[in-house]
C-alpha cells in the first residue's frame, strides 16, 4: 500500500504510451493493476465486478491519458478516475456490494503461488472476506473515503478534491466510517 | 465524546502522510485529552482489522492498446468456472434449441432404425445421411399443383355445363348456378382437409419438440 516512488518512470511510460508504444502502455497498466484490482475488490466485494471495474478504470485512463498534465501524481489522477468509475458502477448496480465466498478460480490461483500454505491461505482469505463484509455495510461515500485514505493513503486534501467536498468533511466522513466499523466489529464478534 | 476536536484528531491520527508539525500537534492533543485518547483506544482495533487485508493477485488478463484490456478468453473463463456456472446456461440453451426447432418445424421420430429428424416438410431423412431438409420448394410445388388442378376442373366444369345446358333457356341458368355452388363447396372441403393436414403435422412437430425439451431437462437434472 505504499505510494509508488517512481513517478518519473510513470511519466516516461505515459509519454511512451501517448506516442503509440504498446509495451509502455502495458507496463503502465501492469504497474498499477494490483492496486486497482484490490481497490475494486474491496469496493465491489466480488471478483467479477472487480474485474469489470478495473477494466473500466484502465479504459478511462487510456482514453484520458493525453489530458494528464503531471500536476499531481499519476496514482492520484488514476484513483480519481477509479473513484468516478466506482461511483458510476455503484449507481448502476445499487449501493451495497454483495460479498462472495472464495471461488474455485481464486483457490486455483492461490494454489499456483510459491510456498502455498493452505491453513495460512485460508486464514488470509477469511480476513479479506471479513473486511469486504464490513466495508459492504458502510454507506458508499464512507466506504470510498476509507478506501482512499486507509488503503490508497491519499491525503484528506486529495480525497476532498476527488470527492468534491471539503477536507474537514472528508475527515468527519472518515471518522464516522471508523466508528461505524467499530460498531459492526462489536456486533459480529 | 465530549471533545469537539475528536473527529479531526482521530482522522489525522490515522493519516500516515500527515506532516510532521501537525503530527506533533495531534500527539500532544491525545496526550492531554482523555476523551480523544479513550476514543482512539476504542477505535484502534478497526485499524488493525483493516490492516489485515492481504493483497490479492489479479486474475489473468491481457492489456492491449485501444480498448485498454482484454479479459481472459471465454473458453478460459469457462474452464476456470469448471462445471459450476455452465448449468446456469442450460435453460437458455434449451430455450434456444426449442426456438430454433419451432421455427424450423423440427420433427423427430423414433423408429426401429433409430432417430429420424426432418425439418419443414413431410420428408423424413436419416440424420446420419442428411443433416436437415428445409423443403420450401415442396410447398410451392403443392400450391402450383393445387392451382393447376383448380383451373383444369373449372374448365371441365364449364365444358360439361355448356354440353348439358348449351341450348338452354333462362330456366337452365338456375341449374348452372347450382352446379357452380356444389363445386365451390367441394373446394371448401378440400381446403379444410388441407389445412387440417397442416395443423396435424405442426401439432406432431410441437409434440416432438416437447419430448426433446423434457429429455434435455431430465439430462440437466441428472447432471445436477
Amino acid at each position: 500500500m505504499k505510494q509508488p516512488a517512481h513517478d518519473s518512470a510513470d511519466h516516461e511510460l505515459i509519454s511512451g504510451a501517448l506516442n503509440g508504444s504498446l509495451s509502455a502502455w502495458e507496463l503502465l497498466v501492469r504497474r498499477y493493476e494490483g492496486r486497482v484490482y484490490n481497490f475494486s475488490l474491496r469496493l465491489t466485494g466480488n471478483a467479477d465486478d472487480a474485474m469489470d471495474l478495473m477494466q473500466e478504470v484502465f479504459l478511462g485512463v487510456y482514453r484520458n491519458l493525453e489530458r494528464f498534465r503531471g500536476e499531481s501524481l499519476f496514482s492520484t489522477w488514476l484513483f480519481r478516475i477509479a473513484h468516478n468509475k466506482a461511483v458510476d458502477m455503484a449507481r448502476r448496480r445499487g449501493v451495497g456490494p454483495p460479498t462472495e465466498p472464495v471461488t474455485e478460480a481464486q483457490q486455483d490461483q492461490s494454489q499456483g503461488d510459491e510456498q502455498f500454505h493452505p491453513e495460512h491461505e485460508l486464514q488470509q482469505r477469511q480476513l479479506n472476506d471479513q473486511i469486504k463484509r464490513l466495508l459492504a455495510q458502510l454507506p458508499a461515500d464512507q466506504r470510498m473515503t476509507v478506501e482512499l485514505k486507509f488503503y490508497q493513503e491519499l491525503t484528506f486534501e486529495q480525497i476532498a478534491d476527488i470527492e468534491d467536498i471539503s477536507a474537514n468533511t472528508a475527515k468527519t466522513r472518515f471518522y464516522s466510517a471508523i466508528r461505524k466499523l467499530k460498531e459492526l466489529l462489536e456486533t459480529t464478534s | 465524546m465530549s471533545c469537539e476536536h475528536t473527529p479531526e484528531i482521530l482522522a489525522d491520527h490515522f493519516d500516515t502522510r500527515l506532516a510532521g508539525g501537525r503530527r506533533l500537534e495531534v500527539q500532544q492533543h491525545l496526550a492531554a485529552c482523555t476523551d480523544c485518547a479513550a476514543e482512539l483506544a476504542a477505535l484502534d482495533p478497526v485499524r488493525t482489522v483493516l490492516g489485515n487485508w492481504r493483497e490479492q493477485g489479479v486474475p489473468q488478463w491481457q492489456p492491449v492498446a485501444g480498448a485498454g484490456l482484454v479479459r481472459p478468453s471465454v473458453s478460459e473463463r469457462f474452464r476456470r468456472r469448471r462445471g459450476v456456472d455452465w448449468l446456469r446456461w442450460t435453460p437458455l440453451a434449451a430455450s434456444l434449441v426449442l426456438t430454433v426447432a419451432v421455427v424450423m418445424q423440427l420433427r423427430v421420430e423414433v423408429s426401429d432404425g433409430g432417430w429420424l429428424v426432418s425439418f419443414g416438410a413431410d420428408t423424413v431423412t436419416d440424420i446420419a445421411t442428411t443433416a436437415a431438409v428445409v423443403n420450401l420448394a415442396n410447398i410451392e410445388q403443392y400450391l402450383q399443383a393445387f392451382s393447376e388442378q383448380q383451373r383444369s376442373e373449372t374448365q371441365q366444369l364449364m365444358e360439361t355445363a355448356l354440353a348439358q345446358f348449351g341450348e338452354t333457356s333462362a330456366d337452365s341458368l338456375y341449374q348452372i348456378v347450382s352446379f357452380f355452388e356444389e363445386q365451390r363447396q367441394l373446394d371448401m372441403r378440400r381446403m379444410e382437409a388441407g389445412f387440417q393436414h397442416m395443423l396435424d403435422r405442426d401439432y406432431q412437430t410441437v409434440n416432438s419438440v416437447q419430448q426433446l425439451a423434457t429429455y434435455v431437462q431430465y439430462q440437466g437434472e441428472l447432471l445436477q
